[in-house]
């Protein structure tokens, strides 16, 4: 424990916008995660053990794709609609058939999924440690803000973190599709006695949980190194999210992931070996006090 | 429910029909003779490989039966029962590092340390249902991980407990002799087992039975549901530090792993794998793990993909443990049997 | 004897049970009848300790156990079968019939004797005989037919011998010919028990001709006590009962 270096950054400017930039970072790419981990569980009522793949599979589509083209636009798009398409056969191929089964059946096809992926990622790109880099256009003089050191790209991550939840948020309330997607979480029966696909539906939102995860991913690409099995500790601080912020709410993964970063980054400073630990101790008081998670609905 | 489908369910009861007093001579018998057979091996065999997987499926089957109190006899499913398996190893280890009493000791003080702290986590913990539970639980053992990882100075943090467990002779068992420490770990095993099946048929394990069908029902039988969910909690944590202790005296020693979460999901993977619906499903998961394991990190690096795809033929394949599908595959030869 | 005293429950604002004194003398057989939604499953939740009743007292042989918890008011003496048959789908009738005398017993938590305990077998036996289910012993609840679930559940309640025996709609989702069979058997257990019998009821008919007393709810409140005749003849409960939900049915 270390708790004066805590005490001293709370009251230094440069060190605080330091730490919640990168409390910011850790929560904006938790939050993408999580709320495709979230929303899944919303419609589906299934709990993606494996979306830390999805993760995996977008840093490790954007290198390649950054490597073959150069472009760190490309980049992004090939880990999102990379992971797009793989969620899509995922769900239609295997998760499709553990509807309605035990849910220990659903975890388990999940898990041998976990373990296939990895595999699959140590194959194609190797078991050692891979980095993407940061690309050219990034490499500029970091901003000052107060004393504190923001590298511009994480301004760029926070923004494009920030605009999807706005436009998922906005999406899921205002449009059509949105509006089918939260009839089929609230009563699927009734969907399909409409005359609207179902399945069609679960494909979609599996699709867009891993578009969302493997965004996360491609933005993580050039400030991680990348290696197999680097979705699971993602996985389960994603996981976390969710749980905190109540199972199936889009806010509350948002507010769940940012309280959940902050946590890390400072914590790391007063709680060094025990930040962990912070985040678990968390999830064990919100789950005894509100078992549905902060903005989660009571169960009926 | 169709026809079909109850008929199915008839034959996912544990012991059926009423027992009589032979049945339980007849379980001290069976546990007898495979403790005979199990003890007797070494005479046959010099393998040390052999005798060293049957330890470790004593550890693991000690477990993973403990955790099917629980899943599959209570519908308590736990996320988290490992962290009584690493609690086990390390506090075995621990006392025996420190303290340098005598096994039995340390033993039986692993176990009533195993209690307190079970009960105190399952006070919390059995409040709560179903998936809310089972996140709870794993919260809890991602705790107990951190605080082995962060308390170094007294568990040794992700280096583990190193520099061996004494293992002192106690009454002329020396558990540094291998033979010995293997017979040790088969008679746990088999005490272990002998254990639970006692609870599983006792009035108890029908009231967790009853909880587990219709927990609202038991209660306006009289049951207290919440008391009878701690004490199978802390009873299945018992065994399962047991586990945990044959884990440590077989390594000499406690690593953050034993206390990971993928402990836990090894558990339940073994659980599906054997099936919930008998007692000894999880012990027959056990040793199809195991073996799964061993064989395939000796033929491949690329094992993931191999335990990936013999899980998904079980998920979606059988899409029941191996000894549930036995057991049903009986029943309805029995039922076409009585029909004609 | 079991006495309602002013006992009242309210669901954000809705007064599901509405100051309701009552009287159940001991081996009396009352009916209890209303429109949907007429408070009569919250009346038996309150009683049971499904609920916790926001005022009023239940007594039981003088004792209060309004508020009281489930498990404890069963202890009393006051058991209760359900609407939608509540039975444990995986057990044998036999083990069904002999884990609850456990429980009644307080052996439920033994561990060091083999299940089923020697001293529950007569009692468990007893009630199979008594709801004709002996036959049926090593069948699995959930193979159970509908009606015979129903039983089973009865004879959870029953096996626990309780002083005041509490049917919720004994006959729901059954066909005209097995609700009186299966009225008549609740009224042979209430005959050959000497036990307190309250059960609620749709089928009119099937009111009139068993209950020699019948209560009426109205949105929570007592509309009518009496016998059938006085029912019958009671203009308010023609107006509000009879006259809504017997007409919609007839029709």
């Amino acid at each position: 424990m270390d708790l004066d270096a805590l005490a001293g950054c709370l009251s230094s400017s440069a060190c605080l916008v330091t730490q919640t930039t990168s409390g910011l970072i850790i929560g904006m790419l938790l939050f993408l995660v999580a709320v495709g981990l979230t929303l899944i569980f919303g419609v589906l009522k299934v709990v993606n053990f494996s979306h830390g793949a999805f993760y995996m599979f977008g840093a490790y589509f954007a290198m390649t794709a950054y490597q073959l083209t150069g472009s760190f636009a490309l980049a992004m798009l090939c880990g999102a609609a990379g992971t797009a398409i793989l969620g899509l056969i995922f769900e239609r191929v295997f998760m499709s058939r553990v509807y309605g089964a035990d849910v220990l059946m659903q975890l388990l096809v999940c898990y041998a999924f976990v373990l296939i992926f990895d595999d699959v990622v140590r194959i194609i790109w190797g078991p050692e440690f891979r980095s993407m880099g940061m690309p050219a256009a990034f490499q500029v003089m970091p901003l000052f803000i107060a004393g504190g050191v923001v590298p511009p790209y994480y301004l760029l991550l926070i923004g494009v973190a920030l605009a999807a939840a706005v436009v998922l948020g906005i999406g899921l309330s205002r449009s059509r599709i949105g509006k089918v997607i939260r009839a089929a979480a609230h009563n699927p029966g009734m969907v399909s006695a409409l005359g609207i696909n179902t399945g069609l539906i679960y494909g979609g939102v599996f699709a867009l949980g891993g578009m969302l995860a493997g965004l996360a991913g491609a933005l993580a690409a050039p400030v991680r190194s990348l290696t197999p099995g680097m979705g699971f500790s993602v996985l389960i601080e994603s996981f976390i999210v969710t749980v905190i912020g109540g199972m199936g709410s889009i806010l509350g993964a948002l507010i769940g992931a940012l309280l959940l970063g902050l946590i890390r980054s400072f914590g790391s400073l007063g709680f060094p070996l025990f930040t962990e630990g912070l985040m678990y101790l968390f999830m064990v008081i919100v789950l005894v006090s509100k078992p549905t998670g902060l903005f989660g609905k009571e169960a009926a | 429910m169709t026809e079909l489908e109850a008929g199915r369910a008839e034959t996912l009861v544990p012991g059926r029909g009423v027992t009589t007093v032979w049945e339980r001579y007849r379980d001290i018998l069976i546990a007898l003779i495979a403790f005979a057979v199990l003890a007797s091996l070494p005479l046959f065999t010099g393998s040390k490989a052999l005798l060293d997987f049957v330890i470790r499926c004593s550890a693991y089957g000690l477990f993973a039966t403990s955790l099917n109190l629980l899943v599959g006899y209570t519908g308590l499913t736990s996320f988290g029962h490992g962290m009584f398996f690493g609690l086990g190893a390390y506090s075995f280890g621990l006392i025996m590092q420190r303290l340098g009493v005598p096994i039995p000791i340390a033993f039986v003080a692993t176990l009533a340390i195993t209690a307190v702290v079970a009960a105190v986590i399952g006070a919390i913990c059995v409040r709560l249902k179903e998936i809310y539970f089972a996140f709870v639980t794993l919260a809890f053992q991602m705790l107990i991980h951190s605080t082995i990882l962060s308390w170094a100075s007294f568990t040794g943090g992700d280096q583990g407990l190193r520099g061996g467990i004494p293992r002192p002779v106690f009454l002329g068992v020396d558990l540094s002799n291998h033979i010995h420490l293997y017979v040790a770990s088969c008679a746990l095993l088999i005490l272990g087992l002998l254990a639970m099946r006692q609870i599983a048929q006792s009035p108890f394990g029908y009231t967790l039975r009853m909880i587990r069908d219709n927990a609202a029902r038991a209660s306006f039988l009289g049951i207290d549901v919440w008391r009878a969910k701690l004490t199978i909690f802390v009873l299945a944590a018992l065994f399962a530090s047991m586990g945990g202790m044959v884990m440590a005296l077989f390594v000499s020693g406690a690593y953050p792993e034993f206390a990971y979460w993928t402990i836990s999901g090894e558990g339940i993977f073994i659980n599906m794998l054997g099936g919930v619906s008998t007692f000894l499903g999880p012990m027959v998961g056990t040793v199809l793990l195991l073996l799964l394991n061993d064989t395939v990190t000796r033929f491949t690096e690329y094992h993931g993909i191999v335990l990936g795809i013999v899980i998904l033929f079980f998920a979606l394949g059988l899409r029941k443990g191996l000894l549930d599908f036995v057991a049903e595959w009986f029943a309805h030869r029995r039922e076409a049997g009585e029909g004609r | 004897m079991l006495q309602i005293r002013n006992l009242a429950k309210s669901f954000g604002g809705v007064k599901a049970t509405n100051d309701v004194t009552l009287d159940f003398p001991d081996g009396s057989l009352t009916a209890v009848i209303g429109p949907n939604g007429a408070g009569k499953s919250t009346f038996f939740n309150l009683i049971t300790g499904a609920l916790r009743p926001d005022a009023g007292q239940v007594l039981l042989d003088g004792v209060d156990l309004a508020g009281r918890s489930p498990p404890e008011i069963v202890r009393h003496g006051i058991g209760r079968a359900f609407q939608v048959a509540s039975i444990f789908r995986s057990l044998t009738v036999q083990e069904t019939m002999l884990a609850a005398v456990s429980a009644d017993q307080r052996t439920s938590a033994v561990l060091h004797k083999r299940f089923p305990l020697p001293e529950t077998r007569d009692r468990a036996e007893h009630v199979m005989e008594l709801l004709g289910l002996a036959g049926k012993r090593n069948r699995t609840a959930a193979t159970l037919s509908h009606g015979d679930q129903k039983l089973l559940d009865i004879a959870l309640a029953l096996v626990l011998e309780p002083k005041v025996l509490l049917l919720d709609e004994p006959t729901a989702g059954m066909g005209p010919e097995e609700r009186w069979r299966m009225i008549d058997k609740v009224r042979e257990l209430w005959e050959s028990q000497k036990i307190t019998v309250v059960f609620i009821e749709h089928d009119m008919d099937i009111v009139f001709k068993i209950a020699p007393k019948i209560v009426v709810l109205c949105y929570g409140r007592i509309l009518a006590t009496g016998t059938p005749d006085e029912i019958r003849n009671n203009s308010a409960v023609i107006e509000a009962y009879l006259g809504t939900e017997h007409a919609g049915a007839a029709a």
